[in-house]
């Protein structure tokens, strides 16, 4: 059996497992479950650009925000469509204007590198933030009110669970699929060095911009799901700059530019935010910021970074001769 | 020149803030053969590969490859034609491994058909560096980056080869295994223009020569030829201490 075929494998698993916790996890845990789930969706999401590609966006809960509200404003007017398929709707909706915005701002940002890019996408947040909270149409002041999708008879907090873990497990089998590909290829040599990248004949700029859109894509569908989890969606609680740094902690903490190094980062920072930290209200903020300091100083490579590092050496070890 | 050239410079120029880098530059590269461009440090050498590699574009001129114009075109899309630059200064993606560098020319490049794991084998092959493929390129010596280098430009399956000083900083075993291996990739069929300080090695190597001086072609023959020429040794060579 092959290293994908083990690694498919054992995220089927994975999958199955997490489909059943919710019927023996008290309800605290299935909310924190949902959080882990959606967070490792994101972050997975996030990574087709930042982690893939190299380009790390510091705004992508902008794509979270336009995603909800664009989709909560399109469902509220949709009076008489059955419950069942506003949330199919407001994904559409949702993942097309967040496919329209980042197709829109691709070309301005993505010309900027490194710290300018990531600085540009905090700037396309906090604008699209401002505008939702002071452009009355868009209601981000006083809020948006989803309709509720959640079948009859069904826990709305296990239904969402639920629908996180489909959403996140569709997220991480498009960058599996992405990763494995020649456009994966082209982006990993884009993170490497892209004027190399470019003079081996990457296309680069298309490249770029397609990892962009379908990043922001992802990250808006999400978003849709997370808005409908709410139930009530303000400007504050979907444009958030923790969630911002989040993404980025997320790969740092897994590990940057794998596949599962979001996922694994994702369920640990929740996991320590929410369950160890969670009495200490927002004390998790500065544990998450500690914890980004020490990552970048001890373990730039992330836990997955460490297992390598440690499996080479290991390596080395074992075919050193023996005294 | 009776064959038809694969690439063609026409009165190429290229100035940056009227100080001018390449000053109308002509000159036909004839297929299957080993040309090197050499002159003093601020000739225009590595300029005129930019330009040729669509990195920089002329001020003024013509660049022409297998007939077809390229002088606008991006760089990417001059790779997908067929021409491959190997760096001065080995740009290797250090967090993959050699086959990994190797197997991303292979990908892409020229357009057509392929094979990707028997190019990136062809590729490592030619350039020596198969008994290197599972080690990180971060490991790699420098004379090994080079090789690299080389190995990752010919896995695009190019027919003209620009190698940037292929030879720089490298031991006279080295530079000997170098000067093999770019004999190697001319008789598999690719054409080689390199630019080159190491004398003994171009004057080994080439089938011709161009010498560029101040952004100017100030001689174009064979290596003999050449190295006699009155304006090379007052510009380049310069006369032996007795």
């Amino acid at each position: 059996m092959t290293r994908t075929s083990s690694l498919m494998l054992l995220t089927v698993a994975a999958a199955l497992l997490l489909a059943a916790l919710p019927l023996v996890l008290p309800p605290f845990y299935v909310r924190v479950g949902q959080l882990m789930l959606y967070s490792a969706g994101l972050g997975v999401a996030w990574a087709i650009l930042g982690g893939f590609a190299g380009y790390a966006s510091f705004g992508h809960a902008a794509f979270i925000g336009v995603g909800a509200f664009s989709a909560g404003l399109v469902e509220t007017r949709l009076g008489g469509v059955p419950p069942a398929l506003l949330l199919p709707i407001g994904i559409v909706v949702g993942g097309a204007c967040c496919g329209v915005l980042s197709a829109l701002i691709a070309y301005p940002v993505l010309r900027l590198r490194g710290t300018f890019f990531a600085i540009a996408m905090l700037g396309v947040s906090n604008v699209c933030a401002e505008l939702t909270n002071n452009v009355d149409f868009f209601e981000g002041s006083l809020g948006l009110t989803f309709p509720s999708v959640v079948p009859a008879g069904l826990d709305p907090a296990i239904f969402f669970y639920e629908l996180f873990l489909v959403a996140s497990l569709a997220v991480l089998l498009i960058a599996w699929k992405i990763r494995d590909s020649r456009f994966g290829a082209g982006l990993l040599s884009i993170r490497e060095d892209e004027d190399t990248a470019r003079m081996l004949g990457v296309p680069t700029e298309r490249y770029k911009r397609t990892a962009f859109v379908v990043s922001a894509i992802l990250t808006g569908t999400l978003g849709v799901i997370y808005g409908h989890s709410l139930g009530y969606i303000t400007t504050d609680s979907v444009y958030r700059n923790d969630t911002n740094l989040n993404l980025i902690v997320y790969s740092l903490l897994g590990g940057m530019g794998t596949l599962f190094g979001p996922v694994i980062g994702a369920f640990s920072l929740v996991f320590i935010t929410q369950v160890i930290l969670g009495r200490l209200l927002d004390f998790h903020l500065f544990a998450t910021g500690l914890l980004l300091a020490f990552l970048v100083l001890a373990a730039p490579g992330g836990v997955i970074g460490l297992v390598r590092g440690w499996r080479q050496r290991r390596r080395r070890s074992g075919a050193a001769p023996a005294e | 020149m009776s064959e038809t050239p694969i690439l063609q410079v026409e009165r190429l120029s290229k100035s940056f803030r009227g100080l001018a880098a390449i000053a109308d530059v002509s000159f036909a590269i004839a297929p299957g053969s080993i040309t090197s461009i050499i002159g003093p440090n601020g000739a225009g050498k590595s300029t005129l590969f930019n330009l040729v590699t669509g990195y920089l574009v002329p001020t003024a001129g013509e660049v022409t490859f297998r007939g077809r114009r390229i002088t606008r075109l991006a760089t990417n899309r001059i790779a997908e034609l067929g021409i491959a630059r190997a760096f001065q200064i080995a740009r290797p993606f250090r967090e993959l491994s050699v086959s990994e560098n190797v197997r991303i020319g292979a990908l892409f490049g020229k357009t057509g058909p392929r094979d990707v794991a028997a190019t990136t084998a062809r590729g490592m092959a030619l350039a020596s560096i198969a008994h290197l493929a599972d080690e990180p390129a971060n490991s790699l010596t420098v004379g090994q980056l080079r090789h690299l280098e080389i190995a990752r430009a010919i896995a695009t399956r190019a027919d003209l080869l620009l190698a940037d000083e292929p030879c720089a900083g490298l031991n006279p075993t080295e530079t000997a295994a170098m000067i093999d291996v770019l004999r190697q990739i001319r008789a598999s069929g690719v054409t080689v223009v390199l630019v080159e300080h190491d004398m003994p090695s171009v004057m080994e190597v080439s089938d011709r020569i161009l010498v560029l001086d101040a952004g100017r072609l100030i001689a174009d023959g064979p290596p003999q030829a050449v190295s006699q020429d009155a304006k090379v040794i007052a510009a380049y060579l310069g006369t032996p201490d007795e």
